[in-house]
């Protein structure tokens, strides 16, 4: 009955939980609304996690570094008292176990294994420090709010959150006609935009080269988007609200993908809005993200058979989330049985954690912190398991984001790592009492299953023998 | 039969590479290594290989070198490098200076991402040159690294292998698991790659010490059958704060540098011949000193070279001085040399293929220079 569709869209079936009777629709059920993170202490805003990161850049640059520029030691002790203070190795650990913990306790599991797909999608590199402070509320406040209504909004929201206006440097562009960009010419400094924000959100946000779009359209586009920035101030460096900054902004129209963006008396950052909007509505950005959304669900190669569906709700809701989520799920649901699709590092280890019951992650009270000593070896472990794996969440190093592809993620040293792993979720409790009927309720082939852990007692060597099998790790 | 192994640890990463249609020719021919160390941060080439120039002094004058090693009469080498300098006294080491890859805007992030792709728009690339490189050569590799770094990322399939402090998977574990992969799956022949590794591979209590990788690597490389080609990054380059001079940040880092060209050195013993070893970063820093006795981010730099493979001693360098008409932007010692005209050349040396042929498969036919005359042993 098609039982791996619990594993293709959520997290498989936990031990207290039972096999829905009607997989579509309890999917599609769970896409309408934001549901709320779970996590038992207060979770911090976006906004005190970016003071606590102001701290951290300008204590280091502007008084420690000037203070102790003789004194190399003293240096370093200063530092790490700074970092405990601001949390600096803290943090990230704490976002993973958010992260984790709303996943597998979620009463909306399909709902989060869209959150990841989008946190991916409009990805956050390793840049600065902003793994250790601002990804993890980024993924919490600006996508997660905003899976609900339309695909521009969610665009929107995330091209102008400061995370991407900083991620893809925005703030340094300067139009060279900008007021900014003519006084500087005249002190014989260099003026020209930044060409990354521009060129990703066409390439990786939306349209996707598909749609023939030339370097011209990449830097009128930057034109457009010259403005939109961080403040930079002494005190807080670039952690400073986004705003739009005209004396930066090129002025003029600008064409992008043909089309002709006017200059309307003083509000020129309407442009980039209308370009948003375009650039939302644009058939190759439906094709690009229908086929991204069954690329991460259901198999590397989709076919048009599967997009067409969903382009097709695409174009009916006009980009209503929840809408084309729904047609996603329909598609899986249909094709479940003839396609598998390689699930990576981290959601494989959640469905493993999922199935067992296992107690990961570290719960509030085991996250409680002093902000005074190094956090201990147990509240760093979330940060260091997911670097075993091999997938660290708010860590990707390019701005694609972590890869969908199988081949990307099966090699010697990975393959190792998914041997290892289930015995780390085993040391620690697990609520499953009987394989038997994790086994039939998870899996279309059972007896295979089975007959892998035939004669097997402890059930952390059966843990090691089914996870890293081949059901496991291609559903 | 391709030899695929590879390993990750911490933020080092070290790539082997070894190829069977070297093998075939191992008899008649002594195979040649390339290793390639990233210098993370920005590596200030004017405090590694200082030129001698009172102007220097005027800039820099709180971190500035002393008690350097000498070099030629326009250049000294950073006290910390004492390996490196060894090897230059036997001729085994060389420096191109005023150097670096055809990136000027400062940031690391783009300045990382181009040093690894080699491309010129950043992020716009989603392979290395290195492993584009060995595409084109028909060579497999090993990476000692987890993710794929960028810089190895190609068509071609990479092994890899980092020393983990998970449990290893015991032999009984791995042959059932094993079973369940189809035969000729893409998994079925990675798992069987790992079945056949030594158990040192597997063991989980391998270092991930920097220079205790750069031996295990030596070692691997140093075998007639072994891998070509290894990749290690060196963090903390970037030195905004306490640089010191002789002594401080920057003297500790290219002290860390100079532990693995030691033990590279050592480890590789006879094979050192057949080696090259270079230095990659994303910019140099800018000449003048900060307010924190620090340096900020530069341009041009200085490239490392050490191994059998170098020609001679020396300083290869068109050197455009350090008159403030002459510096980049007015701050920064210039790049008079793309710095990818010595990567490949170093690949066109070390994998005995056409430079013509990487410069456009590799560097998209862009004017890269050949120097393999002028700074390889060939």
């Amino acid at each position: 009955m098609k039982k791996n569709f619990f594993r293709k869209v959520a997290f498989g079936i936990g031990p207290n939980e039972i096999v829905p009777e009607n997989p579509v629709s309890w999917a599609q059920n769970q896409v309408d609304k934001v549901p709320p993170l779970i996590w038992n202490t207060q979770i911090r805003s976006g906004k005190e996690m970016l003071n606590h990161y102001a701290e951290w850049v300008y204590t280091d640059r502007e008084i420690l570094r000037k203070k102790y520029k003789e004194n190399r030691q003293a240096y370093k002790e200063a530092k790490n008292k700074l970092r405990y203070k601001v949390g600096q190795q803290y943090f990230e650990n704490l976002e993973i176990c958010i992260r984790q913990n709303t996943a597998l306790k979620s009463k909306s599991p399909v709902f989060e294994r869209l959150w990841f797909f989008w946190c991916n999608h409009f990805a956050i590199i390793d840049k600065d420090a902003m793994p250790q402070f601002t990804t993890g509320p980024y993924h919490r406040e600006t996508i997660r709010t905003n899976m609900c209504g339309s695909f521009e909004t969610l665009l929107k929201e995330a091209t102008l959150g400061w995370s991407m206006i900083h991620n893809l440097d925005n703030s340094e562009s300067i139009g060279p006609h900008s007021e900014w960009g003519k006084n500087r010419r005249k002190r014989g400094k260099l003026a020209t935009v930044n060409e990354n924000h521009a060129r990703e959100l066409l390439e990786l946000h939306t349209v996707s080269p598909s749609a023939g779009y030339s370097q011209e359209d990449v830097i009128q586009l930057s034109y457009i988007m010259a403005g939109w920035e961080h403040e930079y101030t002494k005190k807080r460096k670039e952690c400073n609200p986004v705003r739009f900054n005209s004396k930066k902004h090129e002025p003029g129209n600008h064409k992008v993908l043909g089309k002709k963006y006017k200059q309307r008396g003083l509000s020129p950052k309407n442009k980039l809005i209308d370009v948003l909007k375009d650039l939302s509505n644009h058939p190759n950005t439906r094709r690009f993200i229908a086929f991204k959304l069954c690329r991460h669900f259901l198999t590397d190669n989709p076919t048009e058979e599967m997009i067409a569906p969903i382009i097709s709700a695409w174009e009916k809701s006009d980009g209503n989330l929840p809408t084309i989520h729904k047609a996603l799920l329909q598609v899986v649901y249909d094709h479940a049985d003839n396609q598998t699709k390689f699930q990576n590092p981290e959601i494989w280890m959640l469905q493993m954690v999922h199935m067992v019951g296992g107690s990961w992650p570290l719960q509030a009270d085991e996250m409680k912190y002093n902000f005074k000593i190094k956090p201990n070896n147990h509240q760093r472990k979330p940060r260091f398991f997911m670097k075993e794996i091999g997938y660290e969440p708010y860590r990707p190093i390019q701005p694609n984001g972590f890869s969908d592809l199988e081949s990307d993620w099966i090699s010697p040293e990975l393959l190792i790592r998914r041997m290892s792993a289930p015995k780390e979720i085993a040391r620690r409790r697990i609520a499953l009492k009987n394989f038997e009927e994790m086994i039939e309720k998870n899996f279309d082939d059972p007896d295979e299953i089975r007959a892998l852990i035939d004669g097997v007692k402890s059930p952390s060597t059966k843990m090691q023998l089914i996870f890293p099998s081949y059901r496991m790790l291609k559903t | 039969m391709i030899n695929r192994r590879a390993f990750l640890i911490g933020s080092i990463t070290i790539t082997l590479l070894g190829s069977p249609l070297f093998s075939a020719l191992a008899e008649k021919k002594k195979k040649r290594n390339l290793v390639v160390i990233s210098l993370r941060g920005g590596m200030d080439g004017l405090s590694a290989v200082p030129p001698i120039d009172p102007k220097l002094e005027k800039f820099r004058p709180d971190i500035l070198v002393k008690k350097t090693l000498p070099l030629t009469s326009d250049f000294e080498l950073h006290p910390s490098l004492k390996n490196f300098h060894n090897a230059w006294k036997e001729n085994n080491a060389a420096i191109v200076h005023a150097t670096n890859i055809p990136y000027t805007m400062r940031s690391h992030f783009e300045g990382q991402d181009l040093m690894e792709s080699g491309g010129h728009k950043p992020f716009a690339e989603y392979t290395g040159w290195l492993g584009r490189g060995m595409e084109t050569a028909n060579l497999d590799g090993l990476a000692i690294a987890l993710p794929m770094p960028l810089i190895l990322r190609s068509k071609a399939n990479l092994d890899n292998y980092f020393p983990t402090k998970l449990s290893t998977p015991s032999p009984y574990i791995m042959k059932k698991v094993a079973s369940t992969y189809p035969e000729h799956s893409n998994l079925r022949s990675t798992i069987q790659q790992v079945m056949m590794r030594p158990y040192s591979m597997l063991s989980g209590k391998g270092s991930r010490k920097a220079h205790r990788l750069a031996g295990t690597a030596a070692k691997a490389l140093s075998k007639a059958d072994g891998p070509r080609v290894a990749v290690f990054d060196i963090n903390g380059f970037d030195t905004h704060a306490a640089q010191g001079g002789s002594n401080g940040e920057h003297a500790d880092k290219l002290y860390n540098l100079d532990k693995i060209f030691g033990t590279l050195q050592k480890n590789l013993g006879p094979t050192f011949e057949d080696t090259l070893i270079v230095t990659l970063t994303e910019f140099g820093r800018k000449i003048e000193q900060n307010g924190g006795n620090g340096t900020e981010h530069g341009y041009g730099t200085a490239v490392l070279m050490m191994g059998g493979l170098v020609k001679k001693a020396q300083v290869y360098s068109n050197w455009p001085g350090l008159n403030r008409k002459n510096l980049f932007e007015g701050q920064d010692l210039n790049s008079t040399t793309d710095a990818r005209s010595i990567y490949c050349s170093a690949m066109a040396m070390a994998f005995e293929t056409d430079f013509e042929k990487l410069k456009r498969q590799v560097f998209w036919n862009d004017p890269l220079i050949d120097l393999q005359d002028k700074l390889f042993n060939v």
